[in-house]
């Protein structure tokens, strides 16, 4: 290899990491609304009916109401799969915008500026900073001042009606002192500002760390990608020459020459699938850490490419190989991927398939629910119920597999998975001992398939 | 007289492998270690079938060889000479050939790493024992 310095790295700021926590954020934030929204209507009937506190508490309830009324719109609106990162983004704000106006009637009904409501304001000045550079974080902070301050002023100079909390000890003329007003202005400002800008440093940083294991990560595929490349051509040709000589297109051998040429040729051919597995593995690692745009790809060309190119294994064996194709359809998969999903999958079942077996491959399109399911189905030694957990791991192979004369390395499945999941796909593998494997994928139709019904292919 | 093959590659041991079993088969081959060398012989000697490898110093040598041999503005002569184009599936380039393509004008695939008796198989499809 050329160039060790060199080499292509992916660059650091490549990826734009907030957006990854995107959707777990919003689906936190929804989780500890309702908790939120809970809190204000059990808190609000324990102080009325409990305590005997005297309190606004119709509004309340009906804040704590409209909490959770609009988060159960929010969590609807958040279920929808798949919106682009803008989209999210924006509706991130609506929520955060709902809350501030629901924070905002929390603390004017009880006791504006003297209300022990005031403190929320804080976990939201808290959350933004999770999302935003420091300026955008101390932005927000100084935004949750401004609103906290008019509130004041609305209420201290009467365009406002004040709600006095008595029961509270709260001090009805608080509202009206400025030395007050500015006094927990001062705090609050200083408190949101603070943990802004605690916040967003320690955010920042972990993005900045993610992104360079984002980076390191790419790398590691490219490099095992490269690294592996390198190998192929030399254990390819050495194969090549190896087999002419077990081949018998030399002289002929002695039968112990012919063992130790036949063993040659064997550990060669493990080599060459490690290989072949590995640049696999490296490709849908690097497929999935780029986030490689998906595409329409024909399942049924990608199918019958890849039943095509293991047809000649299963002729040598001999197994049987099947195909019954469903209707024609495109998927939302990469090109060389779905492939080397199908190859690898088919090549699994017919290696691990006694000869006079059987491997069959099917699909069904799903077009209501916008899926194609795939499945291959063989009869051959199966996988010990202990091992199936463990099936997708790297490296891991089953047991018995392990002591079969079977070549494998126990990777192929982990870079069908990646792939898999990289296409917003699943998959499944159920298997009994000694009687077979299924393995079924499920894969996105691609967009404009859905609605239509099949055309009859030309 | 014995029939000519021409094989078209850059690895002095894939050649090596392809020309043992070939010539036990009774057929005349002529090496090339690159494009350029193969396309002189190719017009030269003329002979009964090429094998090239799909990827020499750049990916797409191969690729480009067949249209100055098949392309539309070939000689007929060459046009003639059928082509078994040998493929990587696990190549890592961006251009991926199927044994379908139509815009590949070759006649038969094999893939690497060549099996002797496979490359046999597929050269006695296009040039039948006599």
């Amino acid at each position: 290899m050329q160039g060790h310095g060199s080499a292509p790295g992916p660059e650091l700021s490549g990826s734009p990491q907030p957006d990854e926590a995107l959707p777990s954020t919003a689906w936190l934030l929804i989780a500890l609304r309702w908790a939120a929204g809970l809190s204000i209507l059990l808190a609000t009937a324990i102080a009325r009916w409990g305590l005997g506190i005297d309190l606004p508490w119709g509004a309340l309830f009906a804040i704590g109401a409209a909490v959770l009324a609009y988060n159960t719109a929010l969590a609807w609106d958040a279920r929808r799969p798949a919106r682009p990162l803008s989209a999210m983004r924006r509706a991130l704000w609506v929520q955060i915008a709902l809350d501030w106006a629901a924070m905002t009637a929390l603390v004017h009904f009880t006791g504006g500026i003297a209300s022990p409501a005031l403190i929320y304001f804080v976990i939201h000045v808290a959350l933004a900073g999770t999302m935003l550079a420091p300026r955008g974080a101390r932005a927000l902070a100084l935004l949750a001042a401004a609103l906290v301050g008019g509130l004041a002023a609305l209420e201290s100079s009467g365009s406002l009606a004040h709600v006095s909390l008595h029961s509270l000890g709260l001090d009805s003329d608080l509202y009206r002192r400025g030395e007050y007003i500015l006094a927990v202005l001062f705090f609050f400002t200083t408190t949101a500002l603070t943990v802004a800008e605690l916040v967003a440093r320690q955010a920042q940083r972990l993005r900045e760390r993610e992104a360079r294991i984002h980076a390191m990560s790419e790398a590691q595929a490219a490099f095992t990608r490269a690294a592996t490349h390198e190998l192929r051509a030399p254990v390819a040709s050495s194969l090549a020459l190896v087999r002419t000589v077990e081949q018998g297109y030399l002289d002929e051998m002695t039968p112990p020459q012919a063992v130790i040429i036949q063993r040659v040729a064997e550990r060669l051919d493990g080599l060459r699938e490690l290989i072949d597995d590995l640049l696999d593995y490296a490709a849908s690692r690097e497929a999935t850490l780029s986030r490689r745009p998906l595409e329409p790809v024909d399942l049924g060309a990608a199918l019958s490419d890849s039943v095509e190119r293991e047809r000649p294994l299963a002729e040598e064996k001999p197994v049987t190989l099947r195909v019954q194709p469903g209707e024609p359809v495109c998927v939302l998969a990469t090109d060389p991927g779905l492939s080397m999903v199908f190859s690898n999958l088919i090549n699994n079942a017919i290696k691990y398939t006694p000869s006079g077996g059987e491997v069959t491959v099917r699909w069904v399109v799903d077009r209501p629910a916008g899926w194609a399911s795939v499945t291959v189905e063989d009869t051959g030694m199966g996988i010990p119920a202990d091992d199936l957990p463990r099936i997708f791991e790297e490296f891991f192979r089953a047991s018995n597999a392990r002591k079969s004369r079977v070549i494998g390395t126990g990777i192929g499945l982990a870079a069908v998975r990646a792939m898999v999941e990289h296409y917003g796909g699943t998959i499944a593998l159920d298997s009994v001992e000694g009687q077979g494997t299924r393995v079924t994928l499920r894969l996105r139709l691609a967009p404009s398939e859905k609605s239509f019904p099949s055309l009859p292919s030309p | 007289m014995a029939r000519k093959i021409l094989v078209i590659d850059d690895d002095p041991d894939v050649l090596l492998a392809m020309r043992l079993p070939l010539e036990r088969a009774g057929f005349e081959v002529i090496d090339a270690l690159n494009e350029d060398e193969g396309l002189e012989k190719a017009k030269s000697l003329l002979p009964d079938l090429i094998i090239l490898d799909v990827m020499m110093g750049t990916h797409t040598a191969g690729f480009q060889l067949a249209q100055e041999l098949h392309g539309p503005e070939a000689p007929e002569a060459l046009r003639r000479i059928p082509i078994v184009m040998v493929t990587a599936v696990h190549q890592t380039t961006p251009l991926r050939f199927r044994p379908d393509s139509d815009y590949l004008p070759v006649e038969a695939f094999l893939e690497k790493p060549v099996d002797p008796r496979r490359l046999l198989e597929e050269v006695h499809k296009l040039l039948p024992p006599e």
